[in-house]
């Protein structure tokens, strides 16, 4: 076979040009059937009409359903926001203002500040976890680290049925003596349950209620709970008319924060100006409240501003997981540990504030005994009508000798707002109201971890039931029952609004109505 | 019809929805400084917080009315001249006026000079000075989304209503209707400013102490380099066959090699 190398063949012009002619031309076809060649025309060349930068041919990262947000102030206390992570998909202008009825309950323009409870559900509900709380944990890692500092820690009724979901257990899981082990490993001194001040604001509150009822005290009646700075701020904002119903007993939490700076002190000899006070809770506007300056009762009873605040920082029950994952704790494997004595021992009265309803039934027992002198019956222990996720539930307890006592308990502050409107036309028929600013109360507060899904009534129901299961296995269900209370009465305070009691446990509440302008009607309303 | 948007300062809350809505629709960059900013902060700059990834921003001002001190947020971006300024600047027709409103650029027929940000009554305009191959960036008022009969991004979260985008003629009316109702200042801040704007500005408390250049010219900018600008071109070649003529003329009878 003849090789064809150095054969040469003939290549005309003619038929050079007919190739290159019939491969541009192909070209040409298949470009112009995938779209790729259009012939520019004077619409669609660059600098024609309908001219577009090329940068808007692609479409953008744009959210299907946008709807804006609520406004946070750079100097809020308790939440902050990360406009990088925010998608602007308006579930915290849905659940401020239908479900907390505060975002759009007010007239533009804003006087000084936003209007903001720091109740921190818009944390709950934000789906990209733009909004969190405002991160206090180097602070409290500062002050561990100090030896001169005696660092003490308070723990909420809720955090020990949250803090494990946290950690992959499952939703209203009870990690009570672990919280408490993770704790005394992170280097926290000393450990106290604000179980003890719940129980101890029951007694505080209680009497107060009955004195009222007798009119020994001239306040009006029905009297509101003041456990939730949520709650006591929105009241504060737009109810000022009726501060006076609010109860004057403070918190857990700051109760428990003036006595650690006093009788805590004393009892242990700790010098006052080196104790630390921090409190890890279920919510961000605690971290509004131990701000307030009411709140600085040991510095006033001791006579000495070198005292800090009552409580120093507030840490959510967020925080403490991140402090306890930042310190490498295997929390899981935790031995159960218990909590320092003096004030460590709460009841089972004392535990279930961290739902709707559980300060009322708490309230109830005591109330029961502060009147009659005698122990409630077990019907008390269980009192079905106030437990539940409805937004408003209402009971009539028969107490001996005064006859039916009709209490209401609310959580959500829109629907806080409805009852108000009523109470303000005159139509409060209960002696007592328990009102908490998150729907279901602190187990699903601002500060609590954040669930996958969005917040639901069945995880608030799992973390409720926890709690009732921690009261109906306590040996001690009623806060007067609690041996530390009565211990404390009888070496520290004498008796329940005692002039000590009401200096160290009780507090005053300011009308805010002059920092908004309130919205004047439905019809008039701007957004 | 030009379309505009109407900026109703005391409705404005500070939520920022706007300048996060015009970070994702137009897919801009996060700064890690510019993002810890606050809306006081920014007021506190002289660029009003606008950065070549930062097209819109929103500035808090505090000031006093009536006795009270109060606070306003007021969003800065560009204004969409209806004559605009930086286009008339531009001879490579990088920036162009569209018919509905919006001042748009492109990077690709830019040559870099920089007249436009010279040009810009209001200092809108920013130069991306730390890239290799630089451009000019500034709110583009979503030309792609109002061309499809979208309203812009930043208008489309607002939650209170404090910017709405509609026909500019209609806003203007809004807008003097408004003021009249509220009781604002009476000025539309836009409505004649360098001879028109696309975005109209109302408020209750001045303008001037809110950083506004209220002491810009109401002519349209390019009316003021117009008549001689378009003599150029005739003055140049008229210039060049004096000069031919001349040479012509001199080198008339002489030979070639002179």
């Amino acid at each position: 076979m003849a090789s064809k190398a150095g054969q040469v063949k003939n290549l005309s012009r003619r038929s050079f040009l007919k190739f290159v002619g019939g491969t541009a031309g192909l070209v040409g076809i298949s470009l112009n059937l995938t779209g790729c060649g259009d012939p520019a025309t004077a619409d669609e060349a660059i600098g024609g009409n309908g001219w577009m930068p090329t940068q808007y041919n692609a479409p953008g990262n744009w959210p299907t359903s946008v709807r804006g947000r609520v406004p946070i102030d750079p100097e809020n206390p308790a939440i902050v926001r990360d406009d990088q992570k925010c998608i602007l998909c308006g579930q915290c202008i849905e659940v401020c203002e239908r479900i907390q009825s505060v975002f759009g309950n007010y007239e533009l323009p804003i006087k000084k500040e936003f209007v903001c409870v720091n109740c921190g559900q818009c944390i709950q509900w934000c789906p990209s976890g733009a909004i969190s709380e405002r991160d206090d944990v180097n602070k409290v890692f500062k002050a561990l680290a100090d030896p001169n500092v005696t660092v003490v820690v308070q723990t909420a009724p809720a955090t020990r049925i949250g803090l494990g979901e946290e950690f992959g257990m499952p939703v209203g899981t009870n990690v009570q003596g672990k919280q408490v082990a993770a704790l005394r490993k992170l280097g926290f001194d000393v450990v106290f349950d604000t179980n003890f001040t719940a129980d101890l604001t029951i007694m505080e509150e209680g009497t107060e209620l009955v004195k009222r009822v007798t009119g020994e005290l001239h306040h009006p009646i029905p009297q509101m709970t003041s456990c939730c700075p949520g709650w006591v701020k929105f009241v504060e904002y737009f109810y000022p008319e009726l501060i006076p119903n609010l109860s004057s007993a403070k918190s857990p939490q700051q109760m428990e924060g003036a006595l650690i700076k006093t009788y805590f002190a004393e009892k242990k000899e700790v010098d006052p100006k080196k104790i630390f006070s921090v409190s890890i809770m279920p919510c961000t506007a605690k971290k509004f409240e131990c701000q307030r300056p009411e709140m600085n009762s040991a510095s006033k009873e001791l006579n000495d501003s070198n005292v800090s605040p009552d409580v120093d920082v507030v840490l959510t029950t967020r925080e403490l997981a991140r402090m306890i994952k930042r310190a490498g704790i295997d929390f899981a494997s935790l031995p159960e540990e218990e909590y320092d004595k003096l004030m460590g021992t709460g009841t089972g009265a004392g535990v279930i504030f961290g739902t709707t309803g559980g300060v009322m039934e708490a309230a109830v027992r005591s109330a029961y005994f502060l009147i009659t002198g005698q122990q409630p019956p077990a019907a008390l222990w269980n009192l079905t009508p106030v437990r539940g996720m409805q937004g408003v539930k209402e009971a009539a307890v028969n107490i001996p000798g005064v006859g039916d006592v009709k209490v209401a308990v609310i959580s959500g502050l829109a629907n806080a707002r409805k009852v108000m409107d009523q109470m303000k036309a005159g139509n409060a028929p209960w002696a007592f109201m328990e009102i908490m600013a998150c729907p279901g109360g602190c187990e699903y507060g601002g500060g609590q971890p954040r669930a996958s899904s969005p917040p639901s009534d069945e995880d608030r129901n799992r973390r409720a039931a926890s709690l009732y299961n921690i009261d109906a296995k306590s040996k001690l269900r009623n806060s007067h029952d609690n041996p530390e209370i009565k211990q404390i009465y009888a070496d520290f305070l004498t008796a329940p609004m005692s002039e000590k009691a009401e200096e160290l446990l009780h507090t005053h509440y300011v009308s805010r109505a002059d920092d908004f302008i309130p919205k004047k009607s439905e019809e008039n309303k701007l957004f | 019809m030009a379309k505009g948007v109407l900026v109703d300062i005391p409705k404005c809350i500070g939520c920022e929805s706007c300048s996060v809505a015009c970070k994702l629709w137009n897919e801009l960059e996060w700064d890690e400084q510019e993002k810890c900013k606050t809306a006081a902060d920014r007021a506190k700059e002289p660029n009003n917080g606008l950065w070549p990834e930062e097209w819109t921003s929103i500035n808090r001002f505090d000031l006093e009315k009536d006795g009270e001190s109060v606070a306003r947020y007021v969003k800065a971006q560009c204004m969409h001249c209806e004559d605009p300024a930086c286009v008339s600047s531009c001879f490579s027709k990088a920036f162009q006026k569209l018919p509905e409103g919006p001042v748009i650029y492109d990077q690709s027929l830019c040559v870099g000079c920089r007249y436009c940000m010279m040009a810009c009554p209001f200092d809108i305009l920013r130069y991306e000075w730390k890239k290799a191959i630089p451009g000019v960036r500034k709110c583009q008022m979503c030309a792609t989304r109002v061309a499809n009969n979208q309203e812009t991004a930043c208008t489309s979260v607002c939650p209170t209503g404090a910017i709405t985008f509609g026909d500019r003629e209609e806003l203007l009316a809004e807008a003097k209707k408004r003021i009249k109702e509220h009781g604002y200042v009476d000025r539309v801040f836009g409505e004649k400013e360098a001879g028109g704007t696309s975005w109209l500005y109302i408020s209750d408390t001045p303008f001037e102490q809110m950083r506004f250049r209220t002491d810009v010219t109401t002519k349209p900018l390019p009316s003021y380099t117009e008549g001689y600008m378009k003599a150029t071109p005739f003055v140049g070649v008229g210039w060049a066959a004096i000069l031919a003529g001349l040479y012509v003329y001199n080198n008339k009878g002489k030979e070639p090699l002179d």
